[in-house]
């Protein structure tokens, strides 16, 4: 590590530079800086498209990047030594197929799992930490319930409860607040919020609700290609700032107060 | 002396005890005599084995594998038969185990489903057979039931070996890789990031699946062994409320429609695979129906949310 000053400034957790991605022979992320410190709860926005998930992938090994660096614990993607601290949510994890029958205990245990206790079904302690991630994610009730009978809600929670048997301390989250009703929602992103303040978890979450993401992280990051924006939540642009920094010009001003998703989208459409 | 002999020693007595109690005119001779015992047991394995197939395949949207590598099978027997090898099954294994990593790896590469990859190995397979035996084959008849329908009734103490041998090795490796494999099936990705090795469970399941299809269905016959690989499972879906009880449950169904289809068969006298998938696919559509008139009725009771 060539970190000279680590008692005062520690390593970063996440440290990507001048990151280029390109899927099927597409540019998706051009030039992306940015690193996470532990502790930190990051929004990552921005449009369909935008790179978010394919930033996401890259960080993870899964996707190859073009051009630039990644280093997560100072290590590169999908480094061995890394692979129990990283807790992976996809945007499609929520979507179980009904017809698989596998209850909230069962698939929280598939956390567990690592290539090294993989044969014979997990580790000797995994009971205590099954339990513990069942009753953090609050699914006591419900943990001997199949995942089908489950609102949209409370699968989200299992499938984080899942990261947290794992022991993950940094979480990256694919649009977990899809498909979910408003109070399902709050819920949720309480829950994260706790871990995040409470368990000393990093998390980066992508998400189009930019107004839920505001409320809850600390920092965000508006993704389109570069990074447009990245700096503290409360000091987000609104969309006519927003529109300038994306090199757009607002057609026409709107008066949607409450909603700034729903203003973004309609902003695209234009 | 081989594992299957081995196996029909230990269980004869057994078989031989409760015989009396076993109803039926013929029926009974399924645990008295020998060649019979060796029927009885051959499916019972077979069933055990594709049930625990069964029910990872069906969540991998792959139920038709069985019926799929099958007819790929016939076509590894034919190019065997026309290059002169003494033992074509060992093309028609390595036929089956290529068209099932190729599956698989399409799937995963998300360039087709299950199920649109199963059925043009099927068509393309079975078709190389068919031209390749009609140009290459000189006197060789285009014999395809032969491969594809064997009989449960003449299995001879070799074919019980292999099927012993072949459920061993396959329940084994199975009950090892149950937790790894149960992840990589609900979600491939986050295995991935956990560290599993998912590629190579998945190929290793491949592997499992093809070579347990080859070798039963020379013995068994195709549809037998579709019917054990897919209807048992599902029938077992429909009731189960977690991932284990599905297990169990398909081996509950599975036995039941051994023995009953047993019994049927040798009673009415009809051929013995046929009836006991008859009497799966019966099972299955009793549960369903009685189900669906069960949720009419009683109102669900439990609202979450």
């Amino acid at each position: 590590m060539t970190n000279t000053s680590l008692e005062t400034n520690p390593a970063p957790l996440l440290k990507v530079e001048k990151l280029s991605v390109s899927r099927s022979g597409r540019s998706i992320i051009e030039d992306v800086c940015l690193t996470i410190d532990e502790g930190e709860f990051v929004g990552l926005v921005g449009p369909n498209g935008g790179g978010k998930t394919t930033f996401l992938l890259t960080i993870l090994g899964i996707l190859k990047s073009r051009k630039g660096t990644i280093e997560i614990y100072g290590q590169k993607p999908a480094s061995k030594s890394i692979l129990g601290k990283i807790g992976w949510v996809s945007q499609s994890a929520a979507n179980i197929p009904n017809n698989v029958r596998i209850t909230v205990r069962e698939l929280v245990q598939l956390g567990t799992l690592n290539a090294r206790n993989m044969f014979w079904g997990g580790g000797a302690n995994q009971y205590e930490q099954v339990k513990n991630a069942i009753q953090m994610a609050g699914l006591q009730d419900v943990e001997n319930r199949d995942l089908s009978q489950l609102s949209g809600g409370q699968r989200q929670r299992a499938i984080i409860a899942r990261i947290l048997a794992s022991k993950a301390e940094f979480i990256l989250l694919d649009e977990p607040l899809v498909g979910i009703d408003r109070e399902s929602r709050n819920s949720l992103l309480k829950f994260l919020d706790k871990l995040c303040h409470e368990s000393q978890k990093t998390i980066l979450m992508v998400s189009h609700d930019i107004a839920a993401i505001q409320q809850t992280s600390h920092r965000m990051i508006y993704l389109e290609e570069k990074i447009r924006y990245d700096g503290a939540a409360t000091c987000f642009p609104d969309l006519a700032d927003l529109a300038a920094l994306r090199g757009i010009q607002p057609v026409h001003e709107h008066n949607y107060t409450e909603n700034k998703l729903y203003q973004l989208e309609n902003l695209e459409e234009k | 002396m081989g594992v299957g002999s081995i196996i029909l020693k230990l269980v004869a007595p057994f078989l031989e005890f409760i015989a009396p109690v076993i109803p039926g005119e013929i029926f009974p001779y399924f645990f008295t005599m020998e060649m019979f015992q060796r029927a009885l047991i051959a499916a019972l394995l077979v069933t055990i084995v594709a049930g625990f197939l069964g029910t990872f395949l069906l969540i991998r949207n792959l139920a038709l594998i069985g019926d799929g590598l099958a007819h790929v099978s016939f076509g590894g027997v034919a190019v065997g038969v026309v290059l002169g090898s003494a033992g074509p099954l060992w093309y028609a294994l390595l036929f089956s185990i290529i068209a099932a990593i190729l599956i698989h790896e399409m799937q995963t590469r998300e360039l087709l489903t299950g199920d649109a990859s199963i059925a043009i190995f099927l068509t393309g397979m079975l078709a190389l057979g068919l031209v390749v035996l009609r140009i290459w084959g000189g006197g060789i008849t285009t014999d395809i039931e032969g491969y594809l329908f064997g009989n449960l009734l003449l299995i001879d103490e070799a074919s019980l070996d292999l099927i012993c041998i072949i459920s061993i090795i396959s329940l084994f490796s199975l009950s090892i890789m149950y937790s790894g494999l149960l992840a990589t099936t609900i979600d491939p990705l986050a295995a991935q990031v956990q560290g599993l090795p998912v590629r190579a469970i998945g190929l290793w399941f491949s592997i499992i699946t093809a070579s347990v299809v080859v070798s039963m269905v020379q013995v068994v016959g195709t549809l037998l062994v579709t019917a054990l690989l897919v209807t048992p499972a599902a029938t077992a879906q429909l009731i189960s409320r977690s991932f284990r009880l599905c297990l169990i449950w398909t081996q509950i169904f599975g036995f039941i429609s051994v023995i009953l289809g047993l019994y049927f068969s040798a009673e009415l006298e009809t051929g013995s695979g046929s009836m006991i998938a008859l009497v799966a696919a019966v099972i299955f559509a009793s549960v369903m129906i009685f189900q669906s008139i069960q949720r009419q009725f009683i109102q669900p009771t439990d609202n979450i949310n």
